[in-house]
């Protein structure tokens, strides 16, 4: 790790500002992506800004029919919460299965959706809910916001404050390990709402986390997971790594869409 | 030259083993001085040098002490102090042996496999601490399922670059891939050391790469399967038999 200044962010105006500021400085969340990184000096930024004391971008709450999530609300708290396990428990067993207790006491969904890791969960289960995601600018749909492997649509400087979750009426997500990281090797995220079904797959695809359209024609006409049989995945868009090659992830697409949808009720 | 596997004990304990009984007979010798008897008639049992020739008895640390002492005997009759050593070459190969037992399940969909249950049977002959002997053959089966199912070191061909170069990629075995181990043991003492050990520290490791994948082609009804049987493997392998899925 090379050396850097450490600013400790008061408010959300203030992490702005110091952003803004400071030369090549980065965003601090949980920190397990980011520290790693730059413990094998793949990354070295000048300075880092926390944002572990700024109480706005904390809490979880319904607000009518949306659920809101605070962007360092960690995983741990997702997991726990009360009130996310009334409106989407299935949001709440995702988060309860990323990484391990450590990772999840510190790991936030600001930080992983800013990151969009191509194996990460909560990517998908955005994408499959129809999440909005908050910043200090502006809103961005989750369809917009994700746009390929670790990139999203954040600009220079823009800070993710919250998101907020339309409740449907049906959501799990189903999750296949990778043996030795335990990163999705292929998840996929069902959601039902509104009669309307999307379907999202994190770690399989060679863009990143996507929505695979014939299933959610499948299932907006049959929520089932008989629907979904037999319903391919181009290969040729996934990734092959030694753990998975192509064709197996996108076997275990299929695979996982069908356990999804039968745990989705 | 190191203990090489498995010799600490058989090997090394009876070296230690035949140290001890040279220097009992010293000890003896001194006991002899010291008692003012001839050596002949001492005896040694249970911590006290005593003799037929008189009712005094000797400690072994008043034998130890006077050794280096040595006041009771000069140094022409006997070289003082208590130390000796000696060399064991064992007259052949200890053969711990057992039968390790390992049921598990293999989803056809993901090739996923999961230990259901382990049962391990060993004969190590004598055990010094029975409890470390169980924590051996835990670890040893730990290292075998890892070798059996997960772990790998692969390089890209193209540039020899290690791809496996972190735990991110290079699968270790976790708690949760293991079922409880069950160990029983059966003591049989070898023949060929005083002290009956056969060594413990390779069963575990030895034998579960076999029983893993021998449960894994009895699951898949055929032998095409590698190490390490990944899901990814697996998944293929139990695709050459699909009437046998079926029919599970």
């Amino acid at each position: 790790m090379y050396t850097f200044e450490y600013l400790r962010a008061q408010s959300v105006a203030d992490a702005a500002k110091l952003l803004a500021s400071k030369p090549d400085a980065k965003l601090l969340a949980g920190g397990h992506t980011l520290i790693p990184t730059m413990k094998l000096r793949l990354a070295a930024p000048k300075a880092l800004v926390d944002l572990s004391r700024v109480a706005e971008l904390k809490g979880i709450d319904k607000k009518g029919n949306a659920l809101v999530i605070g962007a360092m609300t960690t995983h741990a708290e997702v997991a726990d919460s009360a009130v996310v396990k009334s409106s989407i428990p299935g949001l709440a067993l995702l988060a309860g299965m990323i990484g391990d207790p450590h990772v999840r006491h510190r790991g936030t969904i600001g930080g992983s959706i800013a990151n969009n890791d191509p194996s990460a969960d909560y990517p998908a289960a955005l994408m499959a809910l129809g999440a909005t995601i908050g910043t200090n600018k502006r809103e961005i749909k989750a369809d917009a916001f994700f746009t390929g492997l670790f990139s999203t649509a954040l600009q220079d400087g823009e800070i993710v404050t919250r998101i907020s979750f339309p409740v449907p009426t049906k959501f799990a997500y189903s999750k296949f390990p990778n043996p030795a990281s335990r990163y999705a090797l292929v998840g996929v995220a069902v959601a039902q709402a509104g009669g309307a079904a999307r379907v999202a797959v994190t770690g399989a695809g060679n863009n990143g986390v996507f929505r695979q359209a014939a299933m959610e024609a499948a299932l907006g006409k049959d929520w089932s997971a008989a629907a979904v049989r037999g319903i391919a995945t181009d290969a040729g868009k996934m990734v092959s790594d030694i753990h998975g090659d192509a064709a197996y992830r996108a076997h275990l697409i299929g695979v996982m869409a069908r356990r999804a949808v039968a745990a989705a009720g | 030259m190191g203990t090489y596997g498995s010799r600490s004990g058989a090997v090394g304990m009876t070296a230690i083993y035949k140290a001890i009984d040279k220097v009992i007979v010293k000890a003896k010798k001194v006991a002899g001085f010291v008692l003012e008897v001839p050596e002949e008639t001492v005896a040694f049992d249970a911590g006290i040098f005593s003799s037929t020739a008189t009712n005094k008895t000797l400690t072994f640390p008043e034998v130890a002490l006077q050794a280096y002492i040595a006041h009771k005997f000069t140094g022409a009759q006997l070289e003082p102090g208590l130390k000796e050593g000696a060399f064991h070459d064992p007259s052949n190969f200890t053969f711990p042996s057992g039968v390790h037992i390992c049921e598990l399940e293999v989803d056809p969909d993901t090739g996923r496999t999961r230990i259901d249950r382990w049962t391990a049977v060993d004969d190590f002959g004598t055990l010094i601490n029975p409890m470390i002997v169980e924590g051996q053959v835990h670890g040893g089966v730990a290292q075998g399922v890892g070798q059996a199912l997960l772990e790998g070191a692969h390089y890209d061909k193209k540039t020899g670059q290690l791809v496996t170069a972190s735990f991110m990629d290079y699968a270790m075995p976790h708690a949760d891939d293991l079922p409880p181990i069950q160990i029983a043991i059966s003591s049989t003492p070898c023949p060929s050391n005083p002290l009956g050990i056969k060594g413990c520290g390779e069963a575990g490791a030895i034998a579960a790469p076999a029983a893993v994948i021998n449960a894994l082609t009895d699951a898949l009804g055929h032998e095409d399967v590698a190490m390490p049987a990944t899901p990814q493997t697996v998944w293929r392998a139990a695709q050459k038999s699909p009437a046998r899925m079926a029919a599970e």
